[in-house]
Order: structure tokens, then C-alpha cells, then sequence
């Protein structure tokens, strides 16, 4: 297990060093430079490239980005200047992570609740609802449930703030606008998986052996039928915690979401590069995480790792 | 069943409580109490304006100020020399002031006031916060905005030391300004620019690069100080150090950054704000409750007069072109009419001799409903000069930005010269970084759409935009009369005398046809009505709430 873990480790810091050295390089070839305000004069572009040190050779700021990179040092925004990358995630993130982390307990709660109901009662009225409720989480797009959420909680019936963050309750829309989608695909991953295992001959091993109904479904069933839903987990978790831009925007929640849109028609070098780094990190950590899981999940894994 | 029916109210059960205990609180929940009670009704006598915007400011710190919404805030928690407010000038930490007799020296005399942290404010901190401005190193993006003092060029590029900038402090409470050149909007435009402001030395050098970027790391020597800039939310509170505190109503200001416009409207019709700005789309919406104010943008289409394409630099036809377009249609297709028509350069609302530059001056100018016969005939006499024998012969590309409403812009503007001349016009849509990265900048375009907001208030802020010497002129234009009277109006020290030549200027360039002018921009926006003294103004700053008071 420790070999299988030390390698998967190696393989994510090499998947990191290649991702930002190929935005590195990238976001330099983007149409624009930084600096490109209507009132910029040659004068201050001269000034203002020689602040951010665009006037030493490109391989020089790449080992320079590198080495602050080492050091957790993202560097200063060129659009909201005076203010560091690190501290603008550190801001934004929280917000984007706690409000993610409601959607995703939501949305996987349910939708493996869902799953497991609808496959168990396949073709009755249950499953139909199901059904319906992943066909419509999964076909309306999430600015228009946030806005559909936001008109009749909030503005028509009241019962709920229609915006910002400042406690609990402000929470309640913005996590279940995001959780909608997610959900949608955990309940129907989980159903397709959960009718697959109900085929195997280890449920009619387990049948024949006289086990309870509720044991062969929680320990036979939904054990081997959750795997495909942890990995898609991966990359879900991901990107539901670092913020998700059109949600918090109708929201107004004040996470990073909005920063990864802005900063790349902005051309703002560093936060495009400190976006991608920290999202890329997660990524990788929560893969991590994921194939760790598969291992304690699934004894197969572990061996076929060997 | 019931098995199955237990499993489904653990999950519920779990993600209920994971929901309930939360992995984050905000922080200050003492100013969320506050909030909360003064949004819930007026039991609190606590005075809040409450507002938002859709873009967050880019910095608080005055030297690198470069947005409306960044002046605006900067305006709210500095004190400049003079406080400029709706256009007004009124004296601010300067009590008083002499220019010399050439128009070139200004001696202010301070009054005593101090910093939010108690410490007088010098003469030294505007000194320090000019030298900071133009010094090379501190690379501020409107550096350009302190050219107007002696030798602020040559700091800029690094020609000279900060120390030969032409500003010095006399002793503590006097301080002296050289100019370039005399300059009649002086004092207006230090009224709202940020970049004029004290700075202190000592708290940028504890700060370093940091200063400035939370409410923290900087002093405040106006009306209000920054309590808190966290999580897209800026509070302001009433600054009891503030030498005219007494004129100050409000205790407390948020102000939001809400990317979603319709979000910070449906909020406001909630009760959770009390200031919105409408989103163009919308304004049809809130008809009889809305009000407007122009916001100083006017909306060109460049002309490159070095195209490659011989027929858009003839004059001729660039004639034809403006001739040949009914604007009033055109406001109606492009922005559903919540813009106005222009056919000028300058916005009328500018200060000119005693009143507005608008009121004084009426420009003859191209008709805003067009008129095709006078286009035409331009449009034949610039066939014969380019060779062309008929108009669909003729095809010219319009630049424009992949934003939205630009793309509209183009479009209608494509349709209705299609129309009324006959010719072919195609987009070409680059990012907006780029439009004035590289396309403007290097002349690699033919038509471009394009804008300025002012800086001052005074012609020449749009017209310098066609001054051959100039980094914005964008279109290559190059009119030696032209130039000759924006230079010497620098001189000139007789007020209407001045004026009289910028206005001469504005009609060479309209005469020259050397652009195309589309537009006004109004913002249109809600306020609720127990609240006065909220001001509106076109430059540098488009809302000022210092001496709003609440009914």
C-alpha cells in the first residue's frame, strides 16, 4: 500500500510541474498584454514591464516564477494591484469551499440515495422520479436553477436571502443550485452501477447463502456499485470547492469563481497562473484521494497496483 | 422496506447536519449585526447607504488608482487639496491658495488637520504622494495624470530624480505646485483625481507592496475611513479625525462588489440595498422609477488614416460614412434608446467659460437622422478620387471587441451603412485586451470601435485624443491647425479665449470627418428616496455619497 501511494504521489507532483510549466509559456502566447487600459501610455508600459520583470528573457522569469512557486509564493496580481494571489485565494476560498462542501453532502447524499431507491424499485413510480429528477439536473443549466431558486425563495416568496453570504442561510440556495447537477449525475451513475452488481453471481452467491435483504444491499450491492461514483468524485470535488463562477456570481458570493474568468480576459499573468496552480493542486490531491479510497474500497485495485 | 426507508433518513439526516454546522463563518460578524439591523427597518439610528457595483475596484491606494469605481472609493477616504463634488470645487485640506501671475505656481496653504491615526497631515505627505506617483518604480498606470507638474514627464521616464518633481513643501502647512504649462482645470480635476491625494511616507514603507491592499494598511485623511475590505465587500465608517466632519450625515457606507447586475437589482427591490445601477437590457423594466445621469463615456468608431485600404483614409469618404448614419435608428437597434445620440467629440456636460462647454457652444454638425444625399454625393466624389466605379465595389472592416454589446454595435452599424451606401462592411472581432494591446496601438485595424471616459473636466480631455503628439491618437490623424491651437490654448490664459480655440479645434476635426461619433452612455440606476445629497457627476467619478444624508 505505502509503494502504491509513494508512486501515485511522484506521478501527481510530475503532473504539477508540467502543468505549470505548460501555462507558463502559454498564457504568454494569449492575444493582449497585461497592461492594456484604454489611458496606458508607452511611458508607463515601460514602467510597468520592468515592474513585473517582463524585460529579462522568458527562461529567467519562468526559474524566477519556479523558485517563488517553491517558496508558496504566487506573486502579485497585475489587475488588482498591491494585492498578492495568495491572499485574494485566501479570501475567495473559504467561501467557494464552504458553500462547495454543502452542495457536495447534498448532492451525493442524495443522489446515491436516489440511486440505490430507483434501481431497487426499477420501473415503479419511484424510479420514474428518479429518473426525472436526473434528467432535469442534468439538462437545466445551473444559471437558470440558481436564478429559478433565487426568484421564488428569495424575491417572490421571501423565505429566503437573495444573496450575498453572511450566515448559514445564505447558503441554503446557492448550495442547492450547485448541488442540483452533481446530484443528478451521482443518482444516475449510481443506478446504472447498482443494476449492473445486482447481476453479478456474488449477489446469488449471497442470496443462496440466505443473507438479509438489507445486508446484501449495503454490503454487497452498494459496496461494489459506489466505485464508478468515487471516481468521478475526483474532479467533482474539485471543482464544486474552488468555486464555481456563474453560481457565486448570482449569488454574490464572494469566492474565487469569478477570479478564474476575469483573470483570463484581463490577461492578468499571475492570476491566471495562481488560479491554475491551486486548482491544478486540488485536482491532483483530490485524485489522490481518490485512488487511496479505491484501494481501501477495493482490495482488486490495491493488487492490480503492484 | 422500512430497512431501506432507515438508510435514507440516516443519509438525510447526515448531509442536514453537515449543512447546519457549517465549515466556515464569516468573520466579522459584529458588522453583519449592524447590517442586519439597519436592513430590517429604520428602529436604528445609525445612518448606512448601502450600494454595489458590478466591477470590484482594482486598488485603494491613490498612486495606482486606475477606475471609476477605484476613484470613487479613494475620493470617499482621502482629502485632496481641494474636494470637488458635482463639479463643484471646494476648498479641502487647503484652506486657501494663490496662483502666480503666469499661470504656472500654485502656493496652498494647508489647514490643521489630521490622519485617522491622529498624525498631522504635512505638506510632506502630498509632496511624497506626487514623487510616488511618477516614480518609475512605483509604475502606476496613471502615472500620465501627474505629467501636469514640472518635470513630471522626465521623473516618469526616468530622465530625472523624484526629488527635481516641481512640487515642494514650504514648511509643514505650505505647499508649492509648479506647472508645465498653465493649466484651467487644474484645481477641478485635483478635486477628483485620486492620484493627487497625501500619501504617508512612513506607512508605505512599513507596507512595502502590500500598502494599501486591505483597509488596514493605509491611513485615511477624508470624510470617511476604510473599516474593512474583506470578501468583496468595502466598509466605510465616519472619520472623526476629519477636519469638516460636521458636514459628514452618514456613519456608515458598504459597498458591494455584485458581478450579477439583475442579482444586485433583485436586491435592491428586497430591501438589501439602497443604491443600484441598471444594466442597459433592464431599463425598460424599472421605466417610471429609474433616473439617469451621463457617465462621461462617449462611444467612437476610430479611423485609421494610414489604412491600408486607400478609400477609409479619404476624407471624402469618411464623410459619407458619418453622413450617411442615422443615428437616432441607430441608438434605437443598438441600445434599445437608453444612450443617447452624439455627433461631437466633446461631451456637452464639460465646464466651458461660466457654464457647461454644451450650453455655450452649439456645433454645426452632421444631422443625427443622417442625410443620405449629402452622403452620397461625399460617397461619389470618393469613388472618383479612389478609382472606384460603384459602391458595392467598396468593402471596409470594422473592428470590434467579442464582448456582447459590442458585437451588436457592429452589427447594426454594418446593417444600416449596408443600406444607406451601398457598400460592404465586415467585423472582425478581436478580445478587448487586445483591442487596445496591440490593434489600436499599432494601427492594425481600419475602422475600430472605441471610447473615452474624461479625466477632467475640459474639451481638451477628448480632443487631445486627435493630437498628432499624442499616445492616444489611435486614428494617425495629423492636422497641423489642429494641433497649433490645442498647443497654444496651453498658453492661453484668457478663459474664453481658450475656450474659443478648443471649440475652433472640435469643428477642424468634425470638418476632417477624422472619426465617426456614436454616443452618450447614461447610467441608469434606482436610489431609494429617503436618501438626499447623493451626487452624480461624468468624470473620474460617477457617484459621490460624502454628504448624502438620510431623510
Amino acid at each position: 500500500m505505502a509503494k502504491y501511494i509513494i508512486k501515485r504521489v511522484i506521478a501527481a507532483i510530475i503532473t504539477l510541474f508540467v502543468l505549470i510549466t505548460v501555462v507558463f509559456f502559454l498564457v504568454r502566447l494569449m492575444p493582449g498584454e497585461p497592461f492594456t487600459s484604454a489611458k496606458l501610455t508607452e511611458e508607463v508600459a515601460l514602467n510597468m514591464e520592468k515592474y513585473y520583470g517582463f524585460d529579462k528573457p522568458l527562461y529567467m522569469q519562468y526559474f524566477q516564477y519556479i523558485g517563488n512557486l517553491l517558496h508558496g509564493n504566487f506573486g502579485y496580481s497585475m489587475f488588482y494591484t498591491n494585492k498578492t494571489v495568495n491572499y485574494i485565494i485566501g479570501q475567495g476560498f473559504p467561501f467557494s469551499a464552504d458553500v462547495g462542501i454543502r452542495a457536495l453532502m447534498l448532492a451525493i447524499s442524495f443522489g446515491i440515495v436516489f440511486g440505490i431507491l430507483a434501481a431497487k424499485n426499477r420501473g415503479t413510480k419511484i424510479d420514474f422520479f428518479c429518473v426525472i429528477v436526473a434528467i432535469l439536473g442534468t439538462s437545466i443549466p445551473d444559471f437558470i436553477m440558481g436564478a429559478l431558486l433565487q426568484y421564488f425563495f428569495g424575491i417572490k416568496w421571501g423565505l429566503l436571502p437573495v444573496a450575498k453570504y453572511r450566515g448559514f442561510e445564505y447558503t441554503i440556495l446557492p448550495a442547492c443550485a450547485l448541488a442540483f447537477y452533481t446530484l443528478a449525475s451521482v443518482s444516475r451513475i449510481m443506478r446504472a452501477s447498482m443494476l449492473e452488481v445486482v447481476q453479478q453471481d456474488y449477489i446469488k452467491t449471497a442470496k443462496a447463502k440466505g443473507l438479509s435483504n438489507f445486508r446484501i444491499t449495503v454490503k454487497h450491492q452498494i459496496r461494489n456499485a459506489i466505485m464508478p461514483v468515487i471516481t468521478m468524485l475526483g474532479p467533482t470535488v474539485a471543482s464544486v470547492l474552488t468555486g464555481t463562477f456563474v453560481i457565486e456570481s448570482i449569488f454574490a458570493i464572494p469566492g474565487m469563481g469569478k477570479y478564474y474568468v476575469e483573470s483570463v480576459t484581463q490577461n492578468d499573468y499571475s492570476m491566471i497562473l495562481g488560479m491554475t496552480v491551486f486548482y491544478g493542486m486540488f485536482l491532483v490531491v483530490c485524485n489522490l484521494i481518490v485512488d487511496i479510497l479505491y484501494g481501501i474500497v477495493d482490495p482488486r485495485v490495491r493488487i492490480g497496483g503492484k | 422496506m422500512k430497512k431501506r426507508l432507515l438508510s435514507l433518513l440516516v443519509a438525510v439526516s447526515m448531509s442536514i447536519g453537515a449543512m447546519a454546522c457549517g465549515a466556515y463563518e464569516t468573520e466579522d460578524t459584529a458588522a453583519d449585526a449592524s447590517t442586519a439591523d439597519t436592513g430590517s427597518g429604520s428602529e436604528s439610528s445609525e445612518k448606512v447607504f448601502r450600494y454595489s457595483d458590478t466591477v470590484e475596484p482594482t486598488t485603494i491606494d491613490p498612486s495606482k488608482a486606475n477606475s471609476i469605481v477605484d476613484n470613487e472609493l479613494i475620493h470617499a477616504c482621502q482629502e485632496s487639496l481641494v474636494r470637488g463634488t458635482g463639479g463643484k470645487v471646494e476648498p479641502g485640506i487647503a484652506e486657501s491658495w494663490e496662483l502666480s501671475e503666469d499661470g504656472l505656481t500654485y502656493t496652498f496653504h494647508l489647514r490643521d488637520t489630521n490622519w485617522s491615526d491622529g498624525q498631522p497631515v504635512t505638506a510632506d505627505d502630498f509632496v511624497y504622494g506626487l514623487q510616488r506617483l511618477l516614480d518609475p518604480a512605483t509604475a502606476s498606470e496613471y502615472a500620465f495624470i501627474g505629467e501636469y507638474v514640472k518635470n513630471g514627464y522626465e521623473v516618469e521616464t526616468g530622465e530625472m530624480e523624484v526629488s527635481e518633481l516641481g512640487v515642494r513643501a514650504e514648511d509643514d502647512k505650505t505647499l508649492v505646485l509648479e506647472l508645465e504649462t498653465p493649466c484651467a482645470y487644474f484645481l477641478s480635476m485635483v478635486g477628483t483625481a485620486s492620484q493627487y491625494v497625501p500619501i504617508r511616507k512612513d506607512i508605505v514603507e512599513s507596507y512595502g507592496a502590500d500598502f494599501a491592499a486591505t483597509a488596514d494598511k493605509n491611513v485615511y485623511s477624508g470624510p470617511f475611513k476604510l473599516v474593512s475590505t474583506d470578501n468583496m465587500m468595502y466598509v466605510f465608517e465616519k472619520n472623526d479625525q476629519y477636519w469638516n466632519k460636521d458636514a459628514i450625515n452618514l456613519d456608515r457606507v458598504e459597498f458591494s462588489v455584485i458581478s450579477e447586475p439583475n442579482t444586485a437589482v433583485a436586491m435592491y427591490e428586497n430591501g438589501e440595498l439602497d443604491f443600484v445601477k441598471l444594466p442597459t437590457d433592464s431599463v425598460a423594466q424599472y421605466d417610471d422609477i429609474d433616473s439617469e445621469f451621463m457617465n462621461g463615456n462617449e462611444d467612437y468608431l476610430y479611423i485609421n488614416e494610414e489604412s491600408t485600404n486607400k478609400i477609409v483614409s479619404n476624407k471624402n469618404f469618411r464623410k459619407a460614412l458619418n453622413y450617411g448614419l442615422n443615428r437616432n435608428d441607430y441608438i434605437a437597434l443598438a441600445t434599445n434608446n437608453v444612450y443617447s445620440p452624439s455627433n461631437t467629440l466633446v461631451m456637452p456636460l464639460v465646464g466651458g467659460v461660466s457654464k457647461s462647454y454644451g450650453e455655450e457652444y452649439t456645433l454645426d454638425s452632421y444631422p443625427l437622422d443622417g442625410d443620405i444625399d449629402v452622403a452620397k454625393e461625399y460617397l461619389e466624389k470618393a469613388m472618383s478620387e479612389e478609382g472606384y466605379s460603384d459602391p458595392s465595389e467598396i468593402e471596409i472592416e470594422l473592428t470590434t471587441t467579442d464582448l456582447e454589446a459590442s458585437k451588436k454595435i457592429a452589427e447594426v452599424l454594418q446593417e444600416l451603412w449596408q443600406n444607406a451606401l451601398g457598400i460592404t462592411v465586415t467585423i472582425r472581432q478581436v478580445t478587448y485586451a487586445d483591442i487596445y494591446g496591440s490593434v489600436l496601438p499599432n494601427g492594425d485595424y481600419q475602422i475600430a470601435y472605441g471610447g473615452w471616459g474624461p479625466d477632467y473636466s475640459d474639451p481638451y480631455t477628448y480632443l487631445e485624443l486627435f493630437k498628432s503628439d499624442c499616445s492616444y491618437n489611435y486614428s494617425n490623424y495629423k492636422n497641423d491647425e489642429f494641433d497649433k491651437l490645442l498647443e497654444d490654448s496651453k498658453t492661453e490664459t484668457d478663459v474664453k479665449a481658450r475656450m474659443d480655440m478648443l471649440n475652433e479645434a472640435e469643428k477642424i476635426i468634425l470638418e476632417d470627418a477624422a472619426f465617426v461619433p456614436l454616443q452618450c452612455r447614461q447610467q441608469h440606476y434606482l436610489l431609494n428616496d429617503k436618501f438626499t445629497g447623493v451626487e452624480f457627476y461624468f468624470c473620474s467619478i460617477n457617484i459621490d455619497w460624502v454628504y448624502a444624508d438620510v431623510e
